[in-house]
């Protein structure tokens, strides 16, 4: 059973995420259209779907706070209040809060009181009013000490009459409509009156209830919703101060000696609040008398917070796919099982007539087949949107915090990459914008001065290129500064003063650990820590950053990343004897030369003009050193191949067409070989090579090398 | 009497050679008129020569790579490996298959000849040829009966551009 829960709280944890993501892109896209009730009803169904689960798993905290601000969000969707930046603002704060919040919940974890009681505070507050208190630290202060102004505490304790039930009269709608009041934080069921088994008269109401509830609502109100039974009942309504320190308060039911002394006015809050900051901790007085040394205290800290700390649950990744995906999925396994039956049919009484048939029926199954193992290969794949979709936030806190105007211009948000890769792009994309915020774009003043608009744009893209994915995140700001990246590299000792760097060396200088040329350090970037977190992390996935900039117009940060998939779809080839695959994404086109297109230069080196751009020749036998069939390039092919933006024309004998192949090692029991990027099974059970078109090149260019 | 035997077995181990208490089975094999032995419990099968892909850019005595039931296995050709003259294939050429270091690679050889019991004392160190003839890759020199059957190590036969170097562990073996 309890196993059942955890399950489903997992499911909560993860909805939860999901809520969470749609109310902030919902309130960030609220600023741009403040009167937009559609967006204002997803914004608010978030919420209460996220406060309707809490509740269920009693996660009451939660529950709570996501109540306050939904009652805002509510009186925003009604037109009771217009919604302003300071609004948005303090939506915003209480979504990070309510985040905490849920993670605690996850955790176990116990969330910081102050910061939720302000807010709440806030939230309130802002409702009465029609805008957030304006001082938010008085406020604070307000909520820690005294109790929220119109919010009121009632303990209501309720004996029905005995004869409720004939009345048809259900005591739990009386507790509903106390909670449509406000909320409800604890029943209590009193069933010190229910007699003896045999003596009891099941048409008759034994029960009582305790109900705490918290309102905005006055007494009257809560006692009118026990009208109808009011004259029988007993009931008691008591309007009680919540405890000061929700935390503290409630656990230990007594109050501090310091609250009783300010409430009966012996001392002041604030006599008591000096009194207190005199007060040393355990561990300093023992430091004080010598009774034991800073280490010790500091060790026995130590243990005393890994205790409080519960082990941390380990999380199993799940994927949410469409349900249209696997719909897809199980219509093509039934057509798969309905092939094999077909087949398993024929093969019990075949004859050498039927082959036809046979032929037909196993094109069929091979149909089958690949349909399912791409639709399979597709659940891991998800929309890059999803890493995008914390930037937003992050530009609108990172451009208040900087002072500058800054424009996020999102593309290619459908272009979708396995899960595993999207998770590992974040934190690197995020250190990417931070830099682009923090340092690439220059302040407003500066940006005029420089003939720019006030406002500066950040352009975070993705989009398939070649065998890879490419992200680009781009900045019209100021461009790095290539003097003095330069005289950095030269102070920290990383480059000689003699050494002759091309610019793209020099840019790859600001990847390197601890270097910054950020004049001061900021809170969000400039300690020269991340760039080189960027690299690793991008090459740690098998990908290149590149960077192009150009002084006063801006940098381009462009991560590649590969397809590390281990099914590709490749182009078979044939020079001589021998079979390779070359990956279908990074052919551009196949010709037939004429002789009027090859030109040599220096009589070695051969070019092809392909509609007016001469790109190198390579034959694929001089390069792997085979036996062509052809030598003459006009009666070869040439298959026009791109790999990071660099073309060449590979010759071969002969295309042999086009399939899926899977991947197989090479390095498992041989090790790398230089142009090919892994082997994999032809139709006929021999080996073929999949072509590493980069590696060729590199092969290419060093023979070159070593002739010349 | 266990503890003496355990004693024997162990006494009877030649530390020079090096050979472990696995046993001493050898799968012996041919090439041309010479006798070759491996441990047999290096050997994963025996399996017909079937066409290999010839692997680009890679030293004459790699043959290729060979589809194993879907892994990828390099084939190695003892002849060309050792300068020995290449021959015409025939029905008794096969690939022994073996596993060198975690890594499953196949040796073309002649013909397969037996499984060989040969007892330590039966086996002495290599002899040394100097310069003319390096025979670091033999963990000895085995008589049976007439036949003089050549002990390959594996480690040290297959390194350099066969199998990686594990952080130099050939040379340990």
């Amino acid at each position: 059973m309890s196993t059942d829960l955890s399950h489903f709280k997992d499911a909560f944890f993860e909805e939860s995420q999901e809520h969470l993501t749609t109310i902030e892109e919902g309130l960030l896209q609220l600023e741009q259209r403040p009167g937009d009730i559609d967006l204002l009803n997803r914004i608010f169904r978030g919420a209460h779907s996220i406060k309707g689960n809490s509740g269920m798993f009693g996660f009451t905290a939660v529950s709570q706070f996501t109540h306050k601000m939904e009652s805002v969000l509510d009186q925003l969707r009604s037109s009771q209040m217009v919604v302003t930046v300071e609004i948005t603002d303090l939506l915003l704060q209480s979504l990070d809060c309510l985040k905490t919040l849920i993670d605690c919940a996850k955790s176990g974890d116990s969330p910081d009181d102050v910061q939720v009681a302000r807010l709440s505070a806030q939230l309130e507050a802002c409702q009465g009013g029609g805008a957030p208190a304006a001082k938010p630290s008085a406020a604070a202060a307000a909520s820690r000490h005294s109790q929220v102004p119109g919010a009121h505490h009632f303990t209501i304790t309720w004996v029905p009459p005995r004869y409720l039930f004939q009345r048809g009269l259900d005591p739990v709608q009386f507790i509903k409509e106390l909670g449509e009041l406000g909320s409800v934080t604890s029943v209590i069921l009193d069933p010190s009156r229910l007699p003896a088994l045999k003596d009891l008269d099941p048409e008759q109401c034994y029960l009582g209830w305790t109900i705490e509830m918290e309102t905005v609502k006055d007494l009257k109100v809560i006692e009118g919703v026990f009208d109808f039974v009011r004259e029988d009942s007993t009931l008691t309504i008591v309007d009680t101060p919540p405890p000061a320190d929700e935390s503290r308060g409630s656990s230990e039911g007594a109050k501090p000696l310091g609250e009783i002394l300010v409430e009966t006015g012996v001392v002041s809050q604030s006599q008591l609040n000096q009194a207190l900051s005199q007060q040393k901790r355990v561990g300093e007085i023992l430091v004080e008398q010598k009774i034991a040394t800073p280490e010790q205290i500091s060790e026995a800290l130590k243990k005393q917070t890994e205790a409080s700390a519960p082990a941390k649950k380990a999380e199993t990744p799940s994927i949410r796919v469409d349900t249209v995906k696997i719909d897809r999925l199980i219509n093509l396994v039934g057509e798969l099982v309905i092939t094999q039956s077909m087949l398993s049919d024929l093969g019990s009484r075949f004859e050498m007539s039927q082959l036809p048939v046979l032929l037909e029926r196993v094109a069929q199954l091979e149909r089958n087949t690949r349909e399912i193992q791409e639709r399979v290969m597709g659940i891991r794949m998800v929309p890059i949107g999803n890493a995008f979709s914390r930037f937003p936030r992050l530009v609108r806190d990172l451009s208040g915090k900087a002072g500058k105007k800054i424009q996020l211009i999102l593309s290619g948000e459908e272009t979708e990459l396995d899960k595993t890769v999207i998770e590992s792009i974040g934190d690197p994309l995020t250190h990417l914008v931070r830099n682009s915020a923090d340092h690439g774009l220059e302040p407003p003043d500066e940006r005029l001065a420089a003939g720019k608009s006030e406002q500066g744009t950040i352009r975070l893209n993705a989009f398939h290129e070649g065998g890879n994915i490419c992200i680009t995140v781009e900045d019209d700001g100021r461009g790095l500064n290539r003097d003095k990246i330069l005289a950095k590299g030269i102070k920290q000792g990383l480059i000689a003063e003699t050494d002759k760097l091309s610019d793209e060396q020099i840019w790859m200088l600001i990847f390197k650990p601890g270097f910054s040329t950020a004049d001061k350090v900021t809170d969000v970037s400039g300690r020269g820590v991340g760039m080189d977190v960027v690299k690793r992390n991008i090459e740690g996935l098998g990908g290149t950053v590149s960077i192009k900039t150009s002084s006063g117009k801006g940098t381009t940060f462009t991560l590649k990343l590969p397809l590390t998939l281990a099914i590709i779809e490749g182009m078979t080839v044939r020079v001589g004897k021998d079979t390779y695959i070359v990956p279908l994404l990074s052919i551009l086109e196949s010709i037939q030369p004429r002789r009027e297109m090859i030109k040599t230069l220096i009589g070695k080196g051969e070019l092809v003009n392909v509609r007016g751009i001469y790109l190198p020749l390579m034959r694929l036998y001089e390069v792997f050193r085979l036996k062509p069939e052809l030598s003459d390039p006009t009666k070869a092919i040439l298959l026009i191949l791109e790999t990071e933006g660099e073309r060449v024309a590979v010759m071969v004998d002969e295309i042999l067409g086009q399939q899926q192949v899977v991947i197989k090692s090479m390095e498992q029991n041989f090790r790398k070989v230089e142009g090919v990027a892994g082997a994999t099974i032809l139709g006929d059970g021999t080996v073929g090579f999949i072509l590493d078109v980069r590696g060729l090149l590199e092969i290419a260019r060093r023979d070159v090398s070593i002739a010349a | 009497m266990p503890t003496g035997a355990l004693e024997n077995t162990t006494k009877d181990i030649n530390p020079q050679i090096g050979l472990s208490t696995s046993g001493n089975q050898f799968l012996t094999f041919n090439l041309g008129d010479e006798l070759y032995g491996v441990d047999i419990l290096r050997v994963q099968e025996i399996k017909g020569y079937t066409a290999v892909t010839k692997i680009p850019n890679t030293p004459a005595h790699i043959k290729g790579v060979l589809n194993l039931r879907g892994t990828i296995v390099p084939i190695i050709e003892l002849r060309t490996k050792f300068s020995m003259p290449t021959i015409d294939y025939t029905a008794f050429t096969v690939i022994i298959v073996v596993v060198v270091r975690d890594k499953v690679m196949g040796l073309v050889v002649d013909s397969v000849s037996d499984v060989l019991d040969i007892d330590n004392k039966d086996i002495q160190p290599a002899p040394q040829f100097g310069a003319k003839m390096d025979v670091s890759f033999l963990n000895g020199i085995g008589k049976s009966g007439d036949k003089l059957v050549a002990l390959l190590n594996m480690d040290r036969l297959l390194t350099d551009g066969d199998v990686p170097q594990a952080g130099g562990a050939a040379a340990t073996v």
